[in-house]
């Protein structure tokens, strides 16, 4: 968004409205008009973790390319973004959320940018770079099973989350476990999501009461590990690539839905209640 | 101690100021340092009580067979487990692991909790520590401790007695006792930061004194300063606990085996007053 000139009328004028048409009422969306047929071709999920192992199997060949965020080496500079010589997770954490991605949106490039490691631990700056960079390419789903509690990172954060959705990218936040604020998951830009515990993919619900909108399955979770290897594991981390996927599926059948619009469908094709014959 | 504040001081270069105050000014410079390092003392004890405490409590509220803190020591680059509590947790204490290494280091190093049902299929996974324990858990959680800046460690529950595994009501509860930690934790940090407080006063007052063309400060200016800040300091409830400060910093210049008497002393008295107010924890409170 690049408003040069402030005509912030000019869409709504009589001759530039079809072009205004958008989605069905929201009752009539249902899980086949969202996604039916959907694979995720055409949609690239960019991950911020801690890298993805490129040649795991549950990655099934998607990783297209991978990043890494170095920290400043001085205090006044800014993190670099480096491209990986090899595609390399430190610890297993974001192999395990382009596994769910994947098994959701099979078809779907992943782009795999390590914030994480043992270099740059939680550090606030590499994560605000890392998705700087994201949306500099805008990548049309981000899932950050992370966040900051950074204070000071606040407005940072505040306006990479404005960028990314005026960039009508949807950036897919794990809500965090501990007590206190912690960004960009508690912004009303990004969809936050919490575990749930459906042993189920397809199981999402949304929750009418804000910050934590949505809820998808997170606890006892197959996921891929390092060194090729799966576990089962649980955690908010977990049930945020399940939104990811779901977010890429209906974003590869329509291509052209904004952040808001995708938000309100999956709020429409979340799993009905009361949730027969289950916990 | 090194001080932060000649890292981001504008006057970093002038850093030695100290050395050029009179011999007077040291001495008092000194007992202000000792003071300090004995309240830390005191406070830091009561700040690892308050994480023992955090682990009781762990325990007992999710009937599980371990919980214990490591807290990271950016010396080695190491975990190290401080507290523990539970049938199966008094092995890990002063055990320690790599910061990335294991379910420890990978919380650590992702800030993210995580939980684990069959943590015994995942054969690296706190392998490690598990060797030296000689207990393998079933099922674990593992939460960060936040504080405002980082990530400063990891709460570890093990095995819950009446489960094979832990819910999502788990993770979230072990988050809010990780926080109790971690507020803990960063207040005993602060009391560790006087001594870089106290050097970052020394070398503004030298540089104010350069900068204004005057001699360096002198004993009778720092110690106005020091009364200035102290006002107040010793009038509350916690007088006598001062007391006992200003007593323990007397016996400093005991010769050795006073020093032991001393010390035996105190434990049985210690040991006395637990025994008869198990809930206090101040002197003549």
């Amino acid at each position: 968004m690049d408003p040069v000139l402030p005509a912030w009328s000019e869409p709504f004028v009589r001759e530039r409205r079809a072009a205004l048409a958008r989605l069905p009422p929201l009752d009539q969306i249902t899980r086949e008009w969202a996604w039916d047929g959907a694979d995720g071709s055409g949609v690239t999920v960019a991950i911020l973790d801690s890298g993805v192992e490129g040649d795991h199997p549950a990655v099934g060949g998607r990783l297209v390319a991978s990043y890494r965020v170095e920290p400043a080496a001085e205090p006044e500079a800014e993190p670099v973004v480096l491209e990986e010589e090899a595609a390399v997770d430190v610890v297993g954490h974001g192999t395990a959320c382009a596994g769910i991605i994947h098994a959701i949106a099979p078809a779907a490039d992943l782009v795999s940018i390590r914030v994480l490691g043992p270099e740059n631990r939680g550090r606030g700056t590499v994560f605000a770079a890392g998705l700087d960079f994201a949306i500099e390419r805008r990548y049309p789903i981000v899932n950050l099973s992370l966040s900051s509690k950074s204070e000071a990172l606040y407005g940072a954060f505040h306006d990479l989350a404005d960028r990314a959705y005026f960039a009508g990218m949807l950036l897919v936040c794990a809500a965090n476990n501990l007590p206190g604020a912690s960004y960009p998951s508690l912004f009303s830009s990004v969809v936050s999501v919490a575990a749930h515990d459906v042993a189920d993919p397809w199981t999402f619900f949304h929750n009418p009461a804000p910050p934590v909108e949505f809820g998808a399955y997170g606890l006892d979770v197959p996921i891929a590990w390092r060194d090729g290897t799966s576990i089962a594991a649980s955690g908010n981390s977990f049930a945020a690539p399940h939104i990811a996927g779901i977010a890429a599926l209906i974003r590869s059948r329509h291509p052209s839905v904004r952040p808001f619009e995708l938000k309100a469908i999956l709020a429409a094709t979340a799993t009905p209640l009361p949730l027969a014959g289950r916990a | 101690m090194k001080d932060r504040g000649a890292d981001r001081g504008r006057r970093g270069g002038r850093a030695g100021g100290a050395d050029r105050l009179d011999r007077a000014g040291l001495e008092l410079l000194r007992a202000i340092a000792l003071r300090a390092e004995t309240a830390r003392r005191l406070v830091g004890e009561s700040g690892e009580a308050v994480l023992r405490a955090i682990v009781d409590a762990t325990v007992a509220l999710f009937q599980a067979e371990a919980a214990s803190i490591a807290l990271h020591d950016p010396a080695t680059d190491r975990l190290v487990f401080r507290v523990a509590a539970g049938a199966q947790g008094a092995g890990v204490v002063g055990l320690s692991v790599g910061s990335s290494e294991g379910l420890v280091g990978y919380v650590y190093t992702t800030g993210q909790s995580i939980a684990q049902s069959d943590v015994q299929r995942d054969a690296r996974f706190g392998r490690s520590i598990a060797e030296q324990t000689r207990y393998t858990p079933r099922s674990l959680i593992a939460v960060p401790l936040v504080d405002e800046q980082r990530t400063i460690g990891v709460l570890e529950i093990l095995d819950k007695r009446d489960s094979t595994s832990f819910s999502i009501r788990d993770i979230e509860l072990a988050g809010i006792f990780a926080h109790q930690a971690a507020v803990a934790i960063s207040a005993s940090r602060i009391e560790r930061d006087v001594g870089s407080l106290l050097g970052a006063t020394v070398r503004s007052l030298v540089a104010q004194a350069e900068d204004a063309g005057g001699p360096l400060p002198d004993a009778a200016a720092v110690e106005r300063l020091v009364a200035s800040a102290a006002i107040g300091l010793g009038a509350d409830d916690e007088f006598r606990l001062w007391e006992l400060v200003e007593q323990v910093a007397r016996v400093r210049s005991a010769d050795p085996a006073q020093l032991d008497l001393v010390i035996d002393l105190l434990n049985v008295l210690a040991l006395h007053a637990e025994r008869r107010h198990p809930r206090r924890t101040r002197a003549g409170g």
